[in-house]
């Protein structure tokens, strides 16, 4: 089976990365036209990306002026506040289990449905465009929408649970179901990309190797198991990174949801930065949060490129 | 949709036909369950969450504690001529096009010409500068929140669109470079070496070549701005503190959390927001699908 898998992803070429350019000889050109190109677009990223970030970790360094008192330079006194709160750890906690189970489901998901759509390849137009309808409408939206599905009294799934008999949980009230509730949004929302990032990772496998491992023999599942899971590794990548940069950083579907609660279970690390900037108005702590929450994103990307990188070059 | 697929009986089976007739029959039948079910359940998954909440909307604030079924006894309209009667949506509503429409337009003016410069051009310092472009990528929106609103409260730019403008084009940019960058490098240099043979300025091959031929990636990058400006909810979080400046997430945030839930009137307006995008969406969808199957490089 390996040797199959790397057949075929010698035979699938690569496409030019943006890197290496289609040369097109200075014409019409000066030496400074390429900076004067992309200097605008390079200005308002540094605007409103790089430099608050920079000033964002330079200022976590700092003490808010108090009473007229200017700020101070603290060193390291705002992380060490920030690690040593409960509701920091609680946080950083909450926001694994939410990580974590939500790229399990979605992945799980993603490659079951991706499979059947890929078998219906050419029927279901119709339905692939449809599926793609969470993924565009807004995390208010879609928050406004499970808080009525979820609903305690009214809610369908209640209903539904009451009509087989059984007594479904006031989901929003239980700190267990509340999380259940946020991870199933949260899936239902990012499942449209991880979909569409998985089809086409399908269908760009050369079907003559699917038809020459049917030849060896293997099942349906194993060819799913062993040759065409394995070459959709850059697709589980990028969907792996995307659902981890949304759950770990991402406020949107949590705060309209359920505010963090109930009793802080579902309080995430994006919370807990809105919270103790915004309502506890401590920017300067909610900063030092904020960098954190910039490394681990970052350190977590990191791993699992790595990872992904050491998976392919073991197949 | 799931429509009965066509499954092929398998070549071997061809001379021994009318003996195979008989188990052949219940087979395709599960073979199409098989291939029917997965599709079913992805239809249900997506579609429940917005029936009930298109049910919810069509009754009234009683019923929907008293009738629990998806069928409204009595279906009103009332929650949708609730919603667009209020002035806080109306104005969320009008901010959520401008800004919509400032994003995509300063998005592609800026990203444009650098993603020309990184496709086309060798110059000095392009790796770096490109990564540059490029990493910002990785920033999460709750990293910039707070200097972004220290920033804004600074230059005076709080509830100001441009404010929303500025931000969101900022943070689409690395993706819109990227986008367009890949999009140009598609186009064969040989046309534009050709037109500037026959006298073809750089502006004249960009606004006349390169520009048309682009226009798929140009109007997926619309697109995206316009996502970002009519969906984006931390950012509009902080940068606006009052119904002047509101877009229509924050607008709809607010309503679910202001006191009594008034589920109908939540439903209503989380639907309205989400019609126009759809509709948009759809339309050019389509367009973007013809503009590249139909063979734009000769």
């Amino acid at each position: 089976m390996p040797a199959t898998v790397e057949r075929v992803r010698r035979k699938r070429g690569r496409r030019p990365a943006v890197g290496d350019t289609g040369a097109l000889a200075a014409i019409g050109q000066s030496k400074a036209t390429p900076y004067l190109f992309s200097t605008p677009a390079i200005v308002a990223i540094t605007a409103v990306l790089a430099f608050p970030v920079l000033y964002g970790v330079w200022q976590g360094f700092y003490r808010p002026e108090v009473l007229g008192a200017p700020a101070e330079w603290v060193g390291l006194q705002n992380y060490v506040d920030t690690f040593s709160d409960p509701d920091f750890s609680n946080a950083l906690y909450r926001t694994a289990i939410y990580a974590v189970s939500s790229m399990l489901l979605a992945t799980a998901l993603g490659l079951f449905f991706s499979f059947a759509l890929y078998r219906a390849i050419g029927r279901a137009r119709f339905l692939r465009s449809v599926t793609l309808a969470p993924y565009l409408i807004s995390s208010v939206a879609a928050a406004v929408m499970f808080r009525i599905l979820f609903n305690g009294q009214f809610g369908l799934i209640n209903v539904a649970l009451a009509w087989i008999g059984i007594d479904g949980p006031d989901w929003f009230a239980d700190p267990t179901w509340a999380m259940a509730v946020v991870v199933f949004t949260q899936v239902w929302t990012d499942l449209p990309l991880t979909i569409l990032l998985l089809l086409g990772g399908l269908m760009t496998i050369d079907r003559s190797y699917l038809d020459a491992a049917l030849v060896d023999g293997a099942r349906g599942w194993q060819r799913a198991r062993h040759v065409m899971i394995p070459m959709l590794t850059p697709q589980l990548l990028i969907s792996t990174i995307w659902l981890s940069y949304s759950t770990v950083t991402g406020l949107g579907i949590v705060l309209p949801l359920t505010g963090g609660g109930p009793q802080g279970s579902t309080n995430t690390l994006a919370m807990e930065i809105y919270l103790t900037a915004f309502q506890e108005l401590n920017f300067h702590e909610g900063l030092a949060i904020a960098t954190f929450v910039i490394v681990l994103n970052a350190m977590l990307t990191l791993t699992y490129i790595r990872v992904a990188r050491r998976y392919e070059s073991a197949v | 949709m799931a429509s009965t697929p066509q499954v092929a009986t398998g070549g071997a089976a061809v001379p021994s036909a009318t003996a195979d007739a008989r188990t052949a029959a219940p087979r395709r039948l599960v073979r199409a369950a098989l291939l029917a079910v997965p599709l079913l359940a992805l239809a249900l998954w997506t579609a429940i969450p917005f029936l009930v909440t298109i049910s919810v909307s069509l009754k009234t604030r009683g019923e929907v504690f008293g009738n629990f079924g998806l069928l409204p006894h009595n279906p009103t309209l009332n929650a949708y001529r609730e919603v667009i009667a209020d002035p806080a949506f109306r104005r969320a509503f009008l901010n959520s096009v401008v800004i919509g429409v400032g994003t995509s337009l300063l998005t592609l003016t800026l990203a444009v010409p650098a993603a020309y410069a990184f496709a086309r051009m060798r110059f000095r310092g392009r790796h770096l500068i490109l990564l540059f472009v490029l990493l910002p990528r990785l920033v999460p929106d709750v990293g910039t929140m707070v200097p972004l609103y220290k920033m804004a409260a600074a230059a005076n730019l709080i509830d100001n669109p441009l404010s929303l403008i500025i931000a969101y084009s900022g943070m689409l940019l690395p993706l819109a470079v990227w986008l367009m960058a890949g999009f140009f490098q598609q186009i064969p240099v040989e046309i534009e070496e050709s037109a500037s043979v026959d006298g073809a300025t750089l502006w004249q091959r960009i606004r006349y070549l390169v520009l048309p031929l682009a226009a798929p990636a140009m109007i997926t990058v619309f697109v995206l701005a316009v996502r970002e400006a009519w969906n984006e909810f931390t950012l509009v979080l902080v940068l606006t503190s009052s119904a002047e400046g509101r877009t229509l997430p924050y607008a709809l945030f607010l309503m679910g959390h202001g006191g009594i839930s008034n589920y109908p009137a939540s439903a209503a307006f989380a639907l309205i927001t989400l019609v126009p995008f759809l509709l948009v969406y759809t339309r050019i969808e389509r367009h973007v699908v013809a503009s590249l199957t139909s063979g734009s490089s000769k």
